[in-house]
């Protein structure tokens, strides 16, 4: 296993909305991801992941504020540091951000190469033209982008060509985290496939030490990441590794969402699919208790009232660790979930929920 | 819709527009009932009188009731009030030829003055380099002086049955008479104009009037850019190209020439309040065309508008239903918009003599056009025009308000 | 290259095909209105004759001159012809000067006017807005209605505001005219002098309502730009706020460029009847003076001259913006 490159704390932001409401859209959030690791981030719209992958810049400005917690790159927290030292040492050089609408996130006037010098040079670092020049070049090639592109402006591409003009500038700088916000959602399968790829290229380059993919797609999650966490309404619910959140999910939310999407593996097709009953509740009041409490079919009495942590697994039952090898037992024991229901009701729950709806499917394809 | 109508009326910039136009409506509406008459009606046998109180001069005397009463400054008063500027100016140019320094000597205050004069003036003191006229001036302003300062009656003579003048009545110096006893008052607030016409009254008139130009021209402009937009954004193809190049040939073309154009060819006598409003209408439906065609081509494709085609709907029926209310707040923004400018554009009209003819109605611009033809501004009468500018800023300042006000319901980016 | 060329060609067909139209309407409006216009016309010189012969007589000769007696056809090919030559008639106000002599002397005075006026009043507007974009909060509660109370003020209104308060009753600006009334228009340096003191106030009044007006558009366009996803994206990859408020300065202005040349034609309206007011002797106070004399030719002739400069500068700005937009480029491609 190798070293933390992030390390995310009780990290706790909020929007201050215009009628001067507090909306805490990342509440206490704490994670880990390691050197050559990739963390998928999966919930519903509106439940805090895209304004976690702001927070997690350090870099905050209205209507987003910082409230606490810590942001450790490489060791280094980059909560403390001001502002400007943030955006000279931080973005773009340690975390780099690919935005969700990669198709307008170029300056539609300006030639590319010129922004890409624009970023260059607002990390104050002393690279002639020339160099930046042949440094996009090169970045371009790995990405198969021609370097006629850098002479272009952004209006003048395709859109496959922009998300991966988009992702060369973010990497320009080697960042040691990446951070994608629904990279891929306005592009086909294909060139989804292809674009997260090169991604992994960058990586296994060593371009980019870590990723952290964030979409309300599960299945690209099971694919492409190392480790799953499911968020809502601005906290941690679940996170485990990909296979054990897709196949094996605990919380009942994160059990929901998966019925409630396809996931392209054997075994999961012949099962009806199941939405979420409910709508996420208001962030400017969260209920007290457990904030799925509303929407939970499991939940009991105790749910609504008392707040609920996050807590380990191997803490909680370890009668119930399962795995074949020694690294599948390490993964189990690290696996948390945020939820007071006992495990073994849920599972022995989940078990015969599975079944009737494999039967319900059948009877459907039979009619 | 509720939603919608509950944030508008939570816009404070919405809602102060709304208030400042419908207090100008209310008022064109009230106002008449106050005051009976004609707006046209010459009242005044003169040019641009003050804004004040009038008093009847024949029933001030006539007046039985008299009441007495000693005011100590009534005869500086009296004589601040007769003493022309020359007198003081000439006043002055005899005090400084007698050595007084000129800072002592100050025109406005007429009490400090009268001092001065009479303590320093002699008549028998001659210039040498004061011209005889000058002198002779001077000679006349303090016998006017010494005159206004006399307390005399004056005497009311009427003629007697063999035509010679009898004594009939005596007015003394400190008699006031109330003036809720007099017969005649007229309260001009804002005096009268060129043509002697009330002024206030012409101008709440004009107000109704213009805005009644402005809507009938809004709604003109509105319905026409709004059916031109429909059409063009919805079927597309040769329709639209032969709607937007009229279009775009009209925003180019510079409507005001147009406006002239027209308006010159109708001809004095036929330009109505009505016609003018009509023509500026017919002129200035480019705007409207063009953003409610913008609206439509991103409507044109939405899953409902293709439902209900493939359902069979009749063209009409698509676009009242499945598209007007998609771009209605645009439409009452433009309509807004056009209203305003159709105010504007009639007194710019009227401003060159273009307006509607002068004999029916008033109208804001053509008031504006007569106060400049009689130099309203160079004699000082003010009167006579800044009221209008202010209440024609007043009409546009609320309605574009108003149209801010719904710009940042409808898009929230705009918010602050 | 070849976008360009494609969008040059365009618009130049473009402006072509709107000035056949501009003259054609300025041929065909006049003459579409019910009543005989040279009727009009010579009832008002014929006013003071007593004799039924002299004035059929006038109005006999005003018919041929104007070639009313024609059919419509052969009516615009002598207007053509005659405006190819550069003859719009001769005046009847200044009978027997020739209209585009009188032109020729006020077109000068507009445009020394307007045109530095619109672009002054356009460019301070344009960096206002922005500002006012920007830094939002107390700057933008009181510009935004500043600008929406001084854009909604007609520009006569201030024009005569700007007048009574500097030229009456400060008495540091004259109150009418383009220069002092004694004097003769020439290069010396009293006239000069005499034409810049008679400029400012006009100049103001223009650009002030110029500024009004561009401010509210250009604050609204750079709302919508800084919230657009290449600032953010710009932001998170550590550009400075400097960089990026010029990014935005520069994206909001072009489409301010085009409003421009849309919006020149409005503009101008306001400002020929503000010259009225400081009887400026500029095309305003000519076609003021054609209308009160019923002077149809000098009429005419002003508002093709005025359609002719709008269309030409309009015309202009569009070139230049095809220019300095890569995205006119973009659009002509695909």
């Amino acid at each position: 296993m190798g070293k933390a490159i992030l390390e995310v704390r009780d990290l706790t932001t909020k929007y201050i909305t215009r009628f001067k409401e507090d909306v805490y859209a990342v509440d206490h959030v704490s994670f880990t991801v390691d050197e050559g690791r990739t963390l998928g981030i999966a919930g519903e719209s509106g439940c805090g992941k895209s304004t976690l992958a702001l927070s997690l810049m350090g870099y905050y400005f209205s209507p987003l504020y910082y409230t606490g917690g810590q942001i450790l790159v490489d060791g280094r927290d980059i909560t403390n540091m001001s502002p400007d030292e943030v955006r000279k040492n931080v973005l773009g050089t340690e975390v780099a951000y690919i935005p969700q609408a990669a198709m307008n996130a170029l300056n539609p006037t300006a030639k590319i190469i010129r922004f890409i010098e624009d970023v260059i040079h607002a990390h104050d670092l002393k690279m002639s033209k020339k160099d930046i020049y042949d440094l996009a070049r090169e970045r371009f090639e790995i990405l198969n982008l021609p370097s006629d592109v850098l002479q272009k402006h952004a209006v003048e591409l395709s859109g496959g060509m922009k998300q991966r003009t988009v992702i060369a500038i973010s990497t320009i700088l080697s960042p040691k985290v990446l951070i994608a916000d629904e990279p891929s959602s306005a592009l086909d399968v294909s060139s989804q496939k292809l674009v997260i790829k090169m991604m992994y290229d960058l990586m296994r380059m060593g371009y980019i030490k870590s990723m952290i993919f964030i979409t309300h797609e599960l299945p690209l999650l099971y694919n492409v990441t190392d480790n799953i966490m499911v968020m809502y309404a601005g906290q941690i619910v679940e996170s485990g590794t990909a296979k054990q959140m897709v196949f094996d999910p605990v919380h009942p939310y994160s059990k929901g969402l998966m019925n409630s999407i396809i996931v392209p593996e054997e075994g999961t097709r012949d099962v009806k699919l199941t939405a979420i009953p409910g709508t996420p509740p208001n962030l400017k009041n969260p209920p007290q208790g457990c904030r799925f409490a509303e929407r939970c079919k499991y939940a009991q009495h105790l749910c609504h009232t008392s707040f609920v942590t996050m807590r380990r697994f191997g803490e909680v039952d370890p009668g119930l660790l399962g795995g074949e090898d020694e690294g599948d037992a390490v993964a189990e024991r690290n696996r948390a979930y945020r939820c007071i229901v006992p495990i073994h009701e849920l599972k022995a729950a989940y078990a015969e929920e599975d079944a009737a709806r494999r039967r319900d499917k059948e009877a459907v394809s039979y009619e | 819709m509720k939603n919608t109508l509950r944030q508008i009326t939570q816009s404070p910039k919405f809602m102060i527009g709304f208030c400042l136009i419908l207090v100008l409506i209310l008022t064109t509406l009230i106002y008449p009932l106050f005051s009976p008459g004609s707006p046209l009606e010459m009242i005044g046998l003169g040019t641009f009188f003050r804004p004040g109180t009038y008093v009847s001069v024949y029933d001030s005397v006539t007046t039985d009731k008299r009441y007495t009463i000693n005011l100590t400054d009534a005869a500086e008063k009296r004589v601040a009030s007769k003493l022309a500027s020359e007198d003081k100016e000439v006043m002055k140019t005899w005090l400084l030829e007698f050595g007084i320094a000129e800072e002592e000597i100050d025109l406005e205050d007429t009490e400090a003055l009268l001092d001065l004069w009479f303590n320093t003036y002699d008549e028998s003191i001659r210039f040498d380099n004061m011209t005889t006229a000058v002198r002779k001036h001077v000679q006349r302003t303090d016998a006017k002086l010494d005159g206004l300062l006399e307390h005399q009656d004056i005497i009311v003579a009427d003629s007697a049955a063999d035509g010679s003048l009898v004594e009939g009545s005596l007015i003394k110096g400190n008699e006031y008479i109330n003036v809720a006893e007099i017969a005649n008052v007229r309260v001009l607030p804002l005096g009268t104009d060129n043509f002697g016409r009330d002024m206030l009254k012409e101008m709440i008139s004009a107000l109704g009037v213009s805005l009644m130009i402005g809507l009938i021209a809004g709604a003109i402009a509105t319905f026409i850019g709004l059916a031109l937009g429909l059409l063009s954004g919805y079927l597309g193809g040769v329709v639209d190209d032969i709607i937007m190049f009229v279009t775009n040939l009209f925003t180019v073309i510079p409507s005001f020439v147009l406006l002239i154009l027209i308006s010159f060819s109708i001809g004095q006598s036929d330009r109505g309040a009505t016609t003018v409003a009509i023509v500026i209408g017919l002129t200035s439906w480019v705007w409207t065309t063009r953003s409610v065609r913008a609206q439509v081509t991103s409507l044109r494709n939405r899953d409902h508008v293709n439902l209900s085609k493939l359902s069979g709907h009749s063209l009409i029926r698509i676009l009242v239903t499945d598209i007007l209310p998609y771009i209605a707040s645009y439409v009452i923004m433009a309509f807004i918009l056009q209203i305003c400018s159709g105010i504007l554009a009639e007194a710019q009209l009227s401003m060159l003599g273009l307006g509607p003819k002068t004999t029916s109605v008033p109208t804001l611009g053509l008031m504006m056009f007569w106060a400049m033809a009689y130099t309203a501004h160079l004699n000082g009468a003010w009167w006579a025009y800044f009221p209008l500018v202010i209440l024609i800023a007043c009409i546009s300042f609320s309605l574009n308000l108003m149209n801010t006000g719904l710009d940042q319901v409808f898009n929230p980016q705009l918010r602050d | 290259m070849k976008g360009y060329k494609k969008y040059f060609g365009k618009k130049a067909l473009w402006f072509f095909i709107t000035l056949v139209c501009a003259v054609i309407l300025n041929f065909i409006l006049p003459r579409l209105m019910p009543g005989d216009p040279v009727a009009a016309i010579t009832a008002r010189i014929a006013g003071g004759m007593t004799s039924a012969t002299a004035a059929q007589q006038i109005y006999q000769e005003y018919a041929e001159k104007f070639g009313t007696n024609q059919p419509m056809i052969v009516q615009f090919f002598t207007y053509i012809k005659n405006l190819l030559r550069g003859d719009l008639g001769l005046s009847f106000t200044q009978y027997p000067r020739p209209v585009s002599d009188i032109l020729k002397s006020s077109v000068i005075w507009t445009v020394c006017l307007q045109l530095p006026a619109i672009l002054t009043g356009w460019i301070i507007g344009n960096v206002l807005g922005a500002l006012a974009a920007y830094i939002r909060k107390g700057f933008d509660k009181v510009l935004l209605p500043l600008s929406l109370l001084i854009s909604g003020l007609p520009a006569f209104g201030l024009a005569i505001i700007l007048l009574v308060v500097f030229g009456v009753n400060l008495k540091i600006a004259p109150i009418s005219g383009g220069y002092a009334q004694n004097l003769i228009p020439s290069f010396t340096p009293t006239f000069i002098k005499s034409v810049i003191g008679h400029y400012w106030l006009p100049f103001f009044s223009i650009v002030i309502i110029a500024i009004g007006g561009q401010a509210i558009g250009m604050r609204s366009m750079s709302i919508y730009e800084l919230n657009s996803d290449y600032v953010k994206y710009s932001r998170f990859l550590g550009i400075k706020d400097r960089k990026i408020v010029g990014y935005v300065f520069r994206n909001a202005m072009l489409p301010q460029i085009t409003g421009l040349a849309l919006s020149i034609g409005t503009m101008i309206g306001g400002a020929l009847v503000a010259e009225v007011i400081f009887n400026y002797p500029g095309l305003g106070s000519t076609i003021l003076r054609g209308i009160t004399g019923s002077d149809y030719p000098m009429i005419s002739g002003s508002t093709l001259i005025i359609t002719l400069m709008v269309l030409a500068a309009s015309f202009i700005i569009d070139i230049v913006y095809g220019f300095i937009d890569p995205r006119v480029k973009a659009a002509q491609i695909e």
